[in-house]
């Protein structure tokens, strides 16, 4: 039995319609009574009857056989100024044409929809999984309209039967709705254009006429991703900060994280974007990922004339802009998340490039001199570093050490120790004196390097086998530890990195090498090198290692091999997290 | 409903509704009532309560049975409800609605 409930006041029908076409007439007179007894007047009874049938009828013509069994369902709401009728069908529903068109005066069917369409003030087809819902409204304007009952009475069943109705279909809304973005989420190539449509379809769900969304970027601004139309689509808002544009609504959304409801009595500040939109209310939704704010969304409709008080939107709609809301903000996440998985890849394949470049620097085989044994090793963190060594031989008799570190990484670094390695070959007359070469260097890729911020620290070691002495030449770089059977020696001529001062003067410090003596080169990759307690390596460790190799003479290679060891097991729970480098000469 | 033959003309009337209940039916009890002898049908409505798009349907599928022979196919005096919804549909153009 159907149930009937309120004559006087706004009030609901509801029932359920059997699937079966000769039911419909029946239910068609029980709506009548009950809208003749809401006071509505012929007009209106004629129209809503009509439709009603129309859409029972197609709501059992085109039920698959498999829901035969499930009735139809008949819910009519009719308060003083409109009545709405829902009709829930289980067919397999169907796409509301643009226009409903009248067919051909000999076609015998068809009629339907235009019929619909013509006799309600708007019909809305609602799409689901299972079931769809088609809602009839129909003003009763011109039909001297009850009064609605005085604000603030008790809210009786019917009421709150109207508001569960509301409530239902509006999540049903907002859920199919959603339903049919998520599958359409895996191709979202455009997230503007995604974002305007879904608050388009979000502003005719909760009736709103304009909207603004707006994403953070930098932390401190809010950006428009979407707006209803492109003069909303103004700049950005500086929402924290000393010049931050406070007194705007959508910059307090922002910095209060809280909803600010706004009406056509709001005074706005003098450049809110928002006073494009004069004599609205609406309001403006701030917009989250779990504890991550994304942006601001505002909705606005015009202020009715006289002003009527009460909520723009009611909790039922807040509650459909706040799932949209933030299924838009999740697919906004998930799209920069995306980008920055490329972005990652870009600087993977960078740093491939690098690293094949610093490979190339490396001397495939070291030079030997008379008397002297060297070894060298370069170990890089990650793809690439900066460090590089190089070994030139100006003569039979002499050799040119050279260890830097470039500053930074990247291609950028790795072209750099490309350049200084070409530069230092191609300058064989300054190889004997490493403080003259440093200087001419220094001048050469002084523009280029502080161009891009970048400095290179080097150490440059001329060693005359025949005489038994170096002479050592430092930009910045870490001392030269010199040991033999007298002691060790840390040397650290002066001289500023290259690529700082223009007319930075090195200095150079020359010593002897009797037999049996140790030196090495290093990038502070050593002494910065930390274990899993945070603690470094340390310049002590390395001195306390390098004085006590002079116990025994052993072949470079051996000590090349038992420092690499001992970092390797310094670092062994964390890795490497600097390029290591060093070069040894024994003799 | 009844059925009653007029010459060339076959009258229906006593038709409580026309709707997607009935149509089909009506249409089909109205077409092996006409007569091979017969070219018009006059459907008398002033009884009909209710028409719905199936009942226009159903006349319109008469309509063209009658024009086949040369004929029309008459509606007899409809409700204002009906009346408005042939307007809303042009369909008053088409048949022949007449006011006694």
């Amino acid at each position: 039995m159907p149930e009937i409930s309120g004559a006087s006041r706004p009030a609901a029908l509801r029932f359920a319609l059997p699937c079966e076409l000769n039911q419909v007439r029946q239910a068609a007179q029980t709506v009548h009574r009950f809208l003749m007894e809401q006071g509505c007047g012929e007009d209106i009874l004629t129209a809503c009857d009509l439709a009603l049938v129309e859409a029972c009828n197609n709501a059992i013509k085109y039920a698959p056989e498999s829901a035969r069994a499930r009735s139809v369902g008949v819910e009519i709401t009719c308060g003083a100024g409109q009545l709405e009728i829902r009709v829930t069908d289980h067919t397999l529903g169907f796409d509301w044409p643009e226009r409903v068109e009248l067919p051909a005066p000999e076609s015998e069917s068809g009629r339907g929809l235009f019929l619909i369409q013509s006799l309600m003030d708007s019909a809305q087809y609602l799409r689901g999984k299972g079931e769809n819902i088609l809602v009839l409204r129909k003003s009763r304007s011109s039909t001297g309209a009850k009064q609605e009952s005085p604000p603030g009475a008790p809210m009786d069943n019917d009421r709150l039967i109207t508001g569960l109705l509301d409530e239902v279909s509006s999540c049903y809304e907002s859920l199919s709705a959603i339903f049919r973005y998520s599958t359409e989420q895996s191709k979202i190539k455009d997230l503007k254009k995604f974002a305007r449509r879904l608050l388009t379809d979000l502003s005719a769900i909760v009736s709103a006429e304009w909207f603004v969304f707006r994403t953070v970027q930098n932390q401190t601004q809010i950006e428009v991703l979407a707006a209803s139309e492109s003069a909303l689509d103004m700049g950005s808002i500086i929402y924290r900060g000393e010049n931050s544009d406070s007194g705007f609504l959508e910059a307090e959304a922002a910095a209060t994280r809280k909803t600010v409801l706004f009406d056509e009595n709001r005074e706005l500040a003098g450049a809110d974007p928002l006073r494009l939109k004069p004599r609205s209310r609406g309001l403006v939704f701030p917009v989250f990922v779990g504890e991550n704010f994304v942006g601001t969304l505002t909705l606005g409709k015009s202020a009715a004339p006289g002003g009527s008080t009460g909520r723009t939107f009611t909790a039922s709609q807040t509650n459909v802009i706040a799932t949209f809301a933030q299924f838009l903000a999740i697919q906004i996440v998930n799209a920069r998340l995306q980008e920055e998985l490329v972005a990652n890849r870009i600087i993977a394949r960078e740093l491939e490039i690098a690293g094949s470049i610093q490979r190339s620097l490396l001397l495939k085989e070291l030079p030997q001199l008379p008397g002297f044994e060297l070894a060298a090793l370069c170990r890089s963190a990650h793809q690439v570093g900066g460090d590089f060594y190089d070994i030139l031989k100006p003569s039979e008799d002499t050799a040119l050490l050279v260890i830097a570190d470039v500053m930074g990484k990247g291609v950028l670094a790795a072209m750099f120790a490309a350049i200084l390695r070409a530069v230092l070959r191609a300058t064989p007359e300054l190889n004997s004196q490493p403080a003259a070469l440093l200087t001419r260097v220094n001048q050469l890729l002084f523009d280029e390097l502080s161009g891009v911020d970048m400095f290179i620290t080097a150490q440059l070691v001329f060693v005359d086998a025949k005489a038994r002495k170096l002479v050592v030449g430092s930009a910045g770089h870490c001392p030269l530890l010199v040991a033999d059977a007298s002691g060790m020696k840390s040397l650290s001529p002066e001289g500023m990195p290259l690529g700082i001062l223009p007319d930075t003067v090195f200095a150079s410090e020359t010593v002897e090498l009797p037999v049996n003596c140790r030196v090495l080169l290093y990038t502070d990759g050593l002494t910065e090198a930390m274990d899993a307690a945070g603690e470094r390596y340390g310049q002590d460790r390395l001195t306390d290692w390098f004085r006590k190799t002079q116990a025994q003479a052993r072949p470079a290679r051996d000590l090349q091999e038992e420092l690499a060891n001992k970092l390797a097991q310094f670092q062994l729970k964390t890795g490497l997290n600097d390029d290591q480098t060093f070069l040894i000469m024994t003799g | 409903m009844k059925q009653q033959s007029d010459g060339d003309t076959l009258r229906v009337s006593a038709i409580a509704e026309l709707t997607a209940a009935n149509a089909n039916a009506f249409r089909d009890e109205t077409r092996q009532a006409f007569g091979p002898e017969q070219r018009n049908i006059e459907v008398d409505l002033s009884q009909t309560m209710a028409v719905d798009s199936c009942g226009l349907g159903a006349l319109v599928a008469l309509h063209k049975t009658t024009a086949a022979r040369g004929g029309v196919l008459r509606l007899l005096n409809p409700l204002p409800p009906v009346q408005q919804l042939l307007e809303l549909t042009r369909m008053h153009r088409i048949f022949e609605v007449i006011k006694e």
